[in-house]
């Protein structure tokens, strides 16, 4: 779907050194305060409009009360073909600690990490257990290890790519911890389409929904989230990462990792579509359900990789590069 | 199915090991082979060998929140049972005795063994003299070293040292003033009453509801990896480790622990070798009887002097017994085995007063009497000469049946992980005992990897994969490498008779002297024992 995005694939074919200018003109504060509305749905196509118009109307007019149920057609879909046959590609790669996964497999730790630091502040009962939805598992790193978790009650993670799931379902094998029913189960459907295979909407609830890498590869990132949310229990954690849109990101991220050191598979991000870390909260200041006060509501950790430490936190950095947040949808009763 | 989710939460509700095997058990119903005693039952750790390393591996694991509830298995062929009275008179001591550094103290105590260890059988010594049988150059080693704050290189040196968190631990010392502790060089304790109190530990922690299953005096048979699965949805074992022993019983681990010796079958199962050479040195241990020193004193020392056929050490333990370890040539062994008590008591009395061809002559002329031939070589060699530390104590009898030999090895296995298996102790390793730091390592071993599956534990990862099991040799290859080699040298340059080689020693004792450095990493070693098993 090269197509839909003509900016991007335009921006490709020239040379690296004009497309940095054109990068960094496109880097004006203006833009950075832009928004997000008008980032991510400056590139759209009409081929992709069926997610847009609602996305538009939920993010550009912010109601205060959106629609609580939005009619779902079996044709919309957060998911970019490109993508999901990029996806498919990498595939038989997942598992291999030393091939193009190894980055994800050493950043999980941290993704375990960071839920402990969302949720440290809650009351919880002790021994509490968690519902886990994990959304775009690829083949299942961070799925897998969330079943393992003793919080855990049970993981349900969905992709749109068939390959990644069948990856996934295969490797799950190998541990017969995860095949034990409840505590893993894999769907090859994109998360609009939930309800299609979990029928009970109470299954379809979950105390903690991951996005982890996600929303870099949405093209709509807006309606994307709202949907995202629909899974989240009052009073849960919609948790993911992603990479800040910054010069330093794109060097990383595109130039160095996928050009120079290989160290990405070429083609596996779209710098556009990377999301700043204050687009995202403000994204999630506008839905009333969300609580986003600094702390109980809103948590953000910037991390780096460093070649031969792995990654590590780092204050500050998330708005240059990879990133974690964690946003709280409102208890039933308080806040 | 509509009972189906119904079923299921019924199911969820069970404990864990319920419901697994309920789960193993309606699995294998379904396919077409009945449960069958050919179906492995599953373990998260099977450890093979009950050793210091491998019983306190166990101790570890149980004693920390994150993988208390992992279901382990230990496999020994001993009988793990039988109680400590055995060895409970009060004046006879095992000839397998390892000195215990601090930091393996601490381990001990965070894991809720230490208490259990019999405190009267144990002996702490506070200093070491080491001397050179041939330049008579020498080294005192007292805890003033330590707190002279000879800090940098001395800590820097100690860091390649077990239980490495040496810096660490000191400034431990100087603030949370453990004065049990204070001024302790190292603890004599025998292996025996080690394994006695971690067994104890372990009895303990299954009474907590968190144990290991014990398949003491059963044997190995066979290590093999599972079998492909029987249908497309059938859990995959074909990467796990299946153990089986002379009874049928078949163990699939996700982890297979290999703490079965110099020799572990764990290891060569992995295809993991193990590089190294033989000394041509034979350990002869023995405990000793002394003199009660003239004057008693709460302070005890370790001597060792560095013969060219191989250092000696003598070792204190409680009520004027002491360790010993003589590291000689097989031949030299030999003799010493045969020797009569008497004879053999003066020759470690000449071992540690004599100059070296004196020792070689006695010792190749075992038919002379030692005590009459002492009489006169003694005083015709004074401890000027030698060096002999002034407070060397004298050696009345040798304890009956304490007597025994081994040969003495370099080997290191080139690294300790493979999928779901890890080695630890003298399975990775096997060191010359004038280091005493095998079961120092050994412990070091034990309390890493039991950190590390914590680790892995805490952030859901499979524990019996690459990505968890290799930090784990990570950080201990390196280090035991370093200890090994720095061991592996000393044995090399202290073996050398005559020439440049000694006049290049004994400027290097006297440098050693001066910097508390390097003493630290002697002190260290200088403990003997004859390491884990």
């Amino acid at each position: 779907m090269a197509s839909t995005c003509p900016t991007t694939s335009r921006l490709l074919q020239l040379p690296a050194a004009v497309r940095r200018v054109a990068l960094c003109q496109t880097l004006t504060p203006t833009v950075l305060r832009a928004s997000p509305i008008a980032t991510s749905f400056g590139r759209d196509s009409p081929a992709t409009t069926i997610t847009n118009t609602q996305g538009r109307r939920d993010y550009a007019t912010a109601q205060a009360n959106p629609p609580p149920t939005r009619p779902q057609t079996p044709s919309s879909s957060s998911v970019n073909e490109t993508e999901v046959s990029h996806f498919s590609a990498l595939a038989s790669s997942w598992w291999d600690p030393h091939g193009s996964s190894r980055l994800l497999h050493l950043m999980n730790p941290l993704r375990h990490d960071f839920i402990r630091t969302c949720l440290a502040r809650e009351a919880r009962e002790p021994g509490e257990k968690l519902r886990y939805l994990d959304i775009g598992c690829g083949g299942g790193i961070f799925a897998e290890s969330a079943a393992r978790m003793r919080n855990s009650a049970g993981v349900v993670a969905v992709d749109p790519t068939p390959e990644v799931i069948a990856v996934a379902k295969q490797h799950a094998r190998q541990d017969p911890t995860l095949m034990e029913p409840g505590n893993l189960q894999y769907i090859n459907t994109a998360i609009e389409n939930l309800d299609q295979h979990l029928p009970d909407a109470a299954a379809r609830q979950f105390d903690i929904v991951t996005l982890f890498e996600v929303i870099e590869h949405i093209q709509h990132p807006a309606p994307f989230l709202r949907n995202c949310l629909d899974s989240l229990k009052p009073g849960g954690w919609l948790i993911g990462s992603t990479i800040a849109r910054h010069p330093v990101s794109w060097f990383t991220t595109k130039f160095m990792a996928e050009d120079v050191l290989g160290l990405v598979p070429r083609g596996t991000h779209d710098w556009n579509q990377y999301i700043q870390p204050h687009e995202l909260r403000d994204w999630a200041r506008q839905q009333p359900e969300l609580s986003t006060s600094d702390g109980p509501g809103w948590q953000m950790q910037g991390v780096i990789y460093v070649p031969g430490l792995g990654w590590k936190q780092v204050d500050g950095s998330e708005t240059i590069g990879n990133y974690f947040f964690g946003v709280k949808k409102r208890g039933l009763a308080s806040n | 199915m509509p009972s189906r989710p119904l079923l299921l939460k019924r199911l969820l509700a069970l404990p864990p090991t319920l419901r697994r095997s309920f789960w193993s058990s309606s699995s294998t119903n379904t396919t077409t082979t009945p449960p069958s005693p050919s179906q492995p039952e599953l373990y998260d750790i099977v450890c093979v060998g009950g050793g210091p390393a491998g019983l306190s591996f166990l101790a570890a694991l149980h004693s920390h929140p994150a993988t208390r509830s992992l279901k382990t298995a230990l496999i020994d062929t001993q009988d793990l049972t039988t109680s400590r009275s055995a060895n409970d008179a009060n004046d006879a001591y095992s000839n397998r005795c390892s000195s215990l550094t601090p930091a393996s103290l601490r381990f001990l105590k965070d894991i809720g063994a230490w208490e259990h260890v019999d405190r009267r059988r144990v002996q702490p010594y506070h200093a070491m003299d080491v001397w050179d049988g041939v330049s008579g150059s020498r080294m005192h080693f007292d805890p003033m070293d330590r707190e002279g704050g000879a800090g940098g290189l001395l800590g820097s040196l100690a860091e390649m040292l077990p239980g490495s968190r040496f810096q660490a631990s000191r400034r431990k010392y100087e603030t949370a003033g453990m004065e049990e502790e204070a001024g302790v060089v190292a603890t004599m304790c025998e292996n025996m009453n080690l394994t006695a109190a971690l067994l104890q530990r372990l009895k303990e922690l299954q009474k907590e509801g968190t144990g290991v299953k014990m398949l003491d005096k059963t044997k190995v048979d066979s290590i093999q990896l599972g079998s492909a699965p029987a249908s497309d949805t059938a859990p995959d074992l074909s990467q796990w480790p299946v153990v089986t022993t002379p009874t049928g019983d078949r163990l699939a681990a996700r982890v297979l622990i290999g703490a079965d010796g110099a020799n572990s079958p764990v290891r060569t199962f992995a295809n993991i070798p193990a590089h190294g050479w033989d000394y041509n040195q034979h350990g002869v241990v023995a405990t000793l009887t002394l003199a009660p020193p003239s004057t008693p004193t709460p302070f005890h020392t370790a001597y060792q002097r560095f013969l060219p056929t191989g250092p000696i050490a003598l070792l204190p333990l409680p009520n004027n017994q002491a360790s010993l370890v003589w590291s000689t040539t097989p031949h030299h062994a030999q003799t010493l085995k045969t020797l009569s008590p008497t004879n053999f008591t003066a020759a470690i009395t000449a071992a540690f007063h004599l100059l070296p061809t004196d020792l070689t002559h006695l010792l190749t002329h075992p038919n002379l009497s030692y005590p009459s031939e002492l009489t006169w070589r003694l005083p015709a060699t004074p401890a000027k000469t030698t060096n002999l530390p002034a407070n060397f104590p004298t050696i009345t009898h040798l304890q009956e049946n304490t007597r025994a030999a081994f040969p003495l090895r370099y080997r290191h296995a080139s690294t300790y992980t493979s999928p779901h298996l890890a080695l630890l102790g003298d399975a990775a390793h096997t060191i010359h005992p004038l280091a005493g730091q095998g079961l120092n390592l050994g412990l070091a071993d034990a309390r890493a990897l039991a950190h590390v599956l914590a680790d892995g534990v805490q952030h859901g990862m499979d524990i019996g994969t690459e990505g968890c099991l290799d930090s784990y040799s990570a950080e201990r290859w390196g280090r035991n490498n370093a200890v090994l080699g720095a061991v592996d040298k000393l044995q090399k340059v202290y073996s050398v008779g005559s020439g440049p080689v000694v006049w290049g020693r004994s400027l290097g004792v006297e440098v050693f002297e001066r910097l508390g450095g390097l003493k630290g990493l002697v002190m260290g070693a200088a403990g003997g024992g004859s390491g884990g098993r």
